[in-house]
């Protein structure tokens, strides 16, 4: 990482540990024990609605059948460096406030659709210039979806019933035709 | 060790021993097993058996923790490591971590490590071609380093030998600068790697795209299923270990069959301190270890001592084998061991698309990964501005792509729609690297293991012939790929280090004269008759082939020899 952005980050880091302690004061206590981040029982469930939003249920499993928030938070606390573990914490604050401002409401009690609207409202945002959403929720939105579509798509219910994957496929073919299909 | 009787002596006399168990010393073990004599097989690391211990081989990417990913504290940790390509959540427990076994940096090098039973041939890319008589007279022919003591006619009938066994697969494509062997079927080009093969053929005579040669049992014959091995299964998952023995590996392979033969011990955990000189015989009388658990030091003794801990770990070795004769290290009247290491250079890449041959696609997986396209530059004759040339590797895919794009249940519906890529193609380079005496490993003066042996010293780097031969690569993978009608072509160059190749070559080098190399044309030390190098530290030159193969039928000859010269009386 370039020496600049570290010093950005960890301005950011400094400005989002700040607001940390009062996220934790309410909230309760999280199902999920994680090492290296502090979750509280309302965060875990706005994770969850968030990924739910992103993959729900339809006539198939959804995130929180496949538990894949819990996966989301497990990817956070192992396979993210501390920067962005902190950013994450510093996103999930401002997009708490965010909705909060906007709807005076929490993410759980907004429609689905709503929630289609915030969430896509972050991910379509994608200029490194734009300032419409703080960097911090870019990457608390960016780390949810990233992990929720991985886990989803690694998850043994896609990987079964979805997109078959073969552990022993025995077989090459190098010329093998193709059209194609219209529909999964 | 005062007080240890006879018998104990006796319990550690054998007639060979073998440093190291992996792709060569896996070898050693096998052929030396084979002639009867009772060799004593040393491991520094700890066993890891077929089948058994291959803890992941056989999980679905939903029973990994991370789904494949390591975790960042491990990344962080390992910084070396963590920039070989199979280092992930699957393999991790196969490879050296950084802080475990640490060692000198002069120049950046990144030195990847299998520290076990088998040690880097689980993990190897089972790329497997011959060198040719171009590639042995090079050194002599372009004046560099020494000239190798063979020729391609003494060890093509070792090639055979060692690919009827391990089984190679690939065609009898009938180039002279790759000779053909012994194999079984190839694993076929897909339509756009056929397309760029005779489209290659018919715009230059003298550049070939073929299958790519490898360590696959495509089709086994008896010897293979005797190993107890069965026809690959197409995984692609081989850097777990290989339930199928599908590939070769001395864990499949070479160490099962040496044990069977009754004649073979098995010490893992034994790291060699050193081999110990005999003044007045005038050779090696056996190695001292250390137990890497208890810290104990023993020694173990026999008639021929076979050195294949791998490149650089046999320099260390030799180097720290020092003796009223030879102060400087085993063998080292010449004062070359340690140098003129060299490696391959693989810095370079170039990536296409190809919007035709849409009615194909593939099924199933291709474990050869491709096409290779041998040397073709400065192969008769020196035509650029650069020594010698590179290899290529090159292959076309298509793949599922998945637009991650939205939320909600048009997500769901994209994730799961046929929506196959166009064919993308890529290569990267392998480039030989000239052996220099400025590249080389040495002792540290003052840093030790925590056995006490001293750390190895790196010194390697890149060199302007290495700039030059990236940048011919670059340009003429790019005519090639231009002229085949390919689109949106970006080549690619990085840093990396040497030494992520883990081709690393060279330090106790043959050759003919006793003056400027450490082994003559058996494998065998100059000065010291009974001790046998036949490990990447043998290389005279690397030319771009990988290595493995080589080193195979190096081993085989090798043990062949050490055996009939035993019998003779000579060693």
């Amino acid at each position: 990482m370039h020496r600049r952005t570290v010093i950005k980050n960890l301005a950011l880091i400094i400005g989002g540990a700040a607001i940390l302690p009062a996220c934790h004061r309410i909230g309760g206590k999280a199902s999920v024990t994680l090492k290296n981040v502090n979750i509280s029982a309302d965060q875990e469930k706005l994770v969850g609605d968030i990924s739910e939003t992103i993959v729900p249920k339809t006539n198939t499993p959804g995130a929180k059948d496949l538990g894949l928030h819990l996966f989301v938070f497990k990817m956070l606390d192992d396979c993210y460096k501390k920067e962005d573990q902190q950013a994450f914490m510093t996103g999930m604050g401002q997009f708490t406030d965010i909705v909060k401002n906007k709807y005076d409401k929490s993410f759980s009690d907004l429609s689905q659709k709503q929630r289609e609207e915030i969430l896509l409202n972050i991910e379509q945002d994608k200029d490194e210039k734009s300032t419409a959403n703080p960097k911090e929720i870019k990457t608390f939105y960016g780390i949810i979806k990233g992990q929720t579509v991985n886990g989803y798509i690694k998850s043994k219910y896609f990987m079964t019933k979805q997109v078959v994957y073969e552990l022993v496929p025995g077989r090459y073919n190098a010329r093998f035709p193709y059209k194609q299909k219209q529909s999964a | 060790m005062a007080n240890l009787n006879i018998d104990s002596v006796k319990d550690r006399t054998f007639d060979a021993i073998v440093i190291g168990s992996g792709m060569s010393g896996g070898w050693a073990a096998k052929e030396l097993t084979d002639k009867g004599l009772k060799t004593l097989i040393l491991e520094r690391g700890r066993d890891v058996k077929h089948n058994k211990d291959y803890p992941t081989t056989n999980m679905y990417p939903w029973e990994f923790e991370h789904r494949g990913e390591l975790p960042m504290a491990i990344k962080e940790a390992n910084p070396i490591v963590n920039r070989c390509y199979a280092f992930g959540e699957d393999a991790a427990h196969f490879f050296v971590k950084d802080n475990d076994h640490p060692y000198v940096q002069e120049k950046p090098f990144d030195w990847i490590r299998g520290y076990q039973v088998g040690g880097k041939s689980l993990l190897w890319a089972r790329q497997t071609q011959r060198w040719s008589e171009f590639d042995f007279e090079g050194p002599a022919r372009d004046g560099f380093a020494v000239d190798w003591p063979i020729r391609y006619k003494d060890i093509a009938p070792w090639y055979s030998y060692v690919e009827k066994f391990a089984g190679i697969s690939g065609n009898r494509d009938g180039i002279a600068e790759l000779p053909d062997g012994e194999f079984l079927p190839a694993f076929p080009l897909n339509a756009v790697e056929t397309y760029f093969s005779n489209h290659v053929k018919s715009k230059y005579s003298n550049r070939h795209v073929i299958s790519a040669r490898c360590a696959h049992l495509s089709k086994p014959n008896q010897i293979h299923l005797d190993q107890g091995r069965v026809q690959c299964q197409e995984r692609i998952l081989c850097q777990r270990g290989c339930p199928f023995g599908g590939y070769f590996s001395a864990n499949a392979s070479t160490i099962p069959w040496a044990l069977k033969s009754g004649h073979a011990t098995l010490r893992p955990f034994s790291v060699v301190q050193e081999i110990i000189y005999d003044e007045k015989k005038g050779k090696a009388s056996g190695v001292r270890v250390i137990d890497t658990n208890t810290k104990e030091a023993i020694e173990y003794y026999a008639d021929i001592i076979f050195v294949n801990a791998a490149a650089l770990n046999t320099n260390l070795v030799l180097l720290n084998s020092t003796s009223h004769r030879f102060p400087n290290g085993l063998g080292n009247d010449s004062g070359v061991l340690g140098k003129y290491v060299a490696f391959h250079n693989y810095s370079a890449h170039i990536g296409a698309e190809y919007d035709g041959e849409k009615e194909w696609t593939t099924d199933g997986r291709n474990p050869a990964g491709g096409g290779y396209i041998p040397r073709f530059r400065n192969v008769y004759k020196q035509e650029t501005n650069f020594l010698r040339g590179y290899a290529s590797g090159f292959s076309a895919y298509r793949y599922q792509q998945r637009p991650w794009d939205g939320v909600g249940a048009s997500l769901k519906d994209n994730l799961v729609k046929d929506n196959l890529s166009g064919w993308k193609v890529g290569s990267h380079m392998m480039g030989e690297t000239i052996p220099k005496e400025s590249n080389y490993v040495a002792l540290d003066k003052s840093l030790k293991d925590q056995w006490g042996i001293p750390q190895l010293k790196i010194s390697v780097a890149y060199d302007d012939n290495d700039e030059k031969m990236k940048k011919d690569y670059v340009e003429q993978l790019t005519e090639m790929f231009t002229s085949a009608g390919f689109t949106n072509i970006n080549a690619s160059t990085d840093n990396r280090a040497p030494g992520l190749d883990i081709h690393e070559m060279g330090g106790a080098r043959m050759g003919n004269d006793p003056k400027t190399s450490v082994l003559n044309k058996w494998n065998q030390m100059h000065a010291v008759k009974n001790v046998f190098v036949t490990d990447g530290a043998c290389m005279t030159s690397t030319s771009c082939q990988n290595p493995s193969l080589t080193y195979m039928a190096f081993t085989a000859r090798a043990a062949d020899y050490a055996v009939s010269e035993m019998k003779k009386g000579n060693i």
